[in-house]
């Protein structure tokens, strides 16, 4: 498969998100557990609801380049965890680690990326709940 | 309680923080008059002459000042997150609430921005209501009646253990249609605001800038018919937040019931599909523990759904500072659409292309 050939590293196994995503559209379509590491140069960043999409181009070994859509979650829910409206440019050279999704497609929503600037964000989701917080009520 | 500049009436929080500021000089005040005598000698600002040392007095007055306004600031206050230009941003990092810092809660006051004590993630509630995930334990099944267990069949939910994908689905909130009570309660909760007066508590939803009014000047509960609810000898509509009545069942607990609500086939009760009726009553309680923290509980009672009533969630809130900026969190038609035309769809399909 095409798709296959551009990806630069795939991990498998193992529960690789330590806690639910507050996903928009759930999380059936995605292949839970797998992570797939893109290199590539950003096309856009759309920071909007109801998640934000990054989109850029991977060039896979073989010199053919495959445009990748990584999702996160809306605005609000990602600011927290650093992610703002700037953080991608057209053109940034940038490391993004997605889940898949299941049906092959290069798509996937973002579980790490590390910046042009060298900056590494988390997720771009919900962090996990603080049970440390948490009062007892 | 009273009105604050911006024209609402709030209490509780605000107090401690205005009142702490006061005798501080803030940037663009104008400088207090120095009413020292001129002609007296000075050494370092202290008038030798006399034995009267004036703005040692001063000074030391703004010290004891300074000491008094610390002592009662609110501890968070030390732990704000950047405010660029003044736009604060939420601070999920607050210190847990012990004996030490707890502060007794203000009588009869919900008024706040309050968040998921456990954190932004804390609320969500994506696998199903709160304390009743939708993941197939058979603690969490619920009591449902044939038709209850019909209408979940019916419905095509996005999460929970019987999800489908996405295009696959019928979720009302994919087309952005209002979520209603008691959705709202169990959709995203992050920072909501509540402000009252008088006659009314009002609620403010982030998700979709949603609000809703609970009278609490003594109105009754209209009584539920078919088709709405029946005030005064005439029936009324159904609405997407229902009709609320609150009362204060002590000083530091309010409870607040809510009828009137949308039919099943306009509303879900949570994001894993499960249904609610216009047959609807929902019970929910807010428990002021002390002035940070705020738990809200909730119980459903549907009989057209649900055998018997059932408890949804106990989510305990925390108080933020309540200059903090709110982003916003919209459904938008069009962004919607967007998403489901670049991703969304793409992704729910089967197969590569």
């Amino acid at each position: 498969m095409r798709n296959r050939r551009v990806i630069v590293s795939v991990i498998t196994v193992g529960l690789l998100i330590p806690f639910p995503l507050a996903a928009h559209h759930g999380s059936a379509a995605f292949d839970t557990g797998k992570k797939v590491v893109l290199k590539g140069t950003v096309n856009q960043w759309v920071y909007s609801n109801p998640h934000c999409l990054l989109t850029l181009d991977v060039k896979g070994e073989d010199g053919q380049v495959v445009p990748w859509i990584a999702e996160g979650q809306a605005p609000n829910v990602i600011f927290p965890v650093g992610y703002r409206k700037d953080s991608f440019k057209a053109g940034d050279q940038v490391t993004v680690t997605v889940e898949p999704v299941k049906n092959g497609r290069p798509m996937g929503r973002i579980l790490q990326a590390v910046l042009a600037d060298g900056k590494t964000l988390g997720p771009a989701s919900s962090p996990p709940p603080n049970a440390a917080a948490a009062p007892q009520p | 309680m009273r009105p604050l500049r911006h024209g609402i009436m709030s209490v509780g929080d605000c107090n401690l923080r205005e009142s702490a500021f006061v005798g501080l000089k803030l940037p663009g005040t104008p400088t207090p008059i120095r009413s020292y005598n001129a002609a007296k000698p000075l050494l370092n600002g202290v008038d030798l002459d006399g034995g009267v040392p004036i703005m040692l007095n001063r000074i030391l007055v703004l010290m004891v000042g300074l000491f008094i306004a610390v002592l009662g600031l609110p501890a968070d206050t030390f732990a704000q997150n950047s405010s660029p230009g003044g736009w604060l941003t939420p601070d999920w990092d607050k210190r847990p609430i012990t004996d030490a810092n707890r502060k007794p809660a203000p009588r009869r006051s919900l008024a706040g921005t309050w968040g998921p004590a456990d954190g932004p993630g804390a609320g969500t509630q994506a696998g199903g209501v709160q304390l009743k995930p939708n993941n197939g334990r058979p603690e969490n099944q619920l009591p449902y009646t044939p038709a209850g267990l019909e209408l979940y069949r019916s419905h095509k939910a996005l999460e929970g253990i019987d999800a489908v994908l996405p295009a696959q689905d019928n979720d009302p909130r994919n087309r952005c249609e209002p979520l209603g009570v008691p959705r709202s309660n169990h959709y995203n909760i992050r920072l909501t605001q509540i402000f009252q007066d008088e006659d009314k508590v009002v609620m403010l939803y982030q998700y979709d800038n949603r609000w809703r009014v609970i009278w609490t000047d003594g109105r009754e509960l209209p009584k539920v018919v078919d088709g709405g609810v029946e005030i005064a000898g005439e029936v009324r509509e159904g609405r997407f937040s229902g009709y609320s009545v609150g009362r204060w069942v002590d000083d530091y607990t309010f409870e607040v019931q809510t009828v009137g609500t949308m039919p099943e086939d306009r509303v879900w009760l949570d994001s894993t599909g499960r249904p609610i009726s216009d047959q609807a009553r929902v019970t929910e309680t807010f428990r002021r523990v002390d002035n940070d923290t705020l738990v809200w509980s909730e119980t459903i009672s549907d009989p057209k759904v649900y055998a018997r009533p059932w408890d949804t969630m106990k989510l305990a809130l925390r108080l933020h500072d309540p200059r903090t900026d709110i982003m916003e969190y919209y459904c938008s038609p069009v962004e919607q659409e967007n998403y489901n035309k670049l991703f969304g769809n793409a992704a729910g399909g089967k197969g590569a292309p």
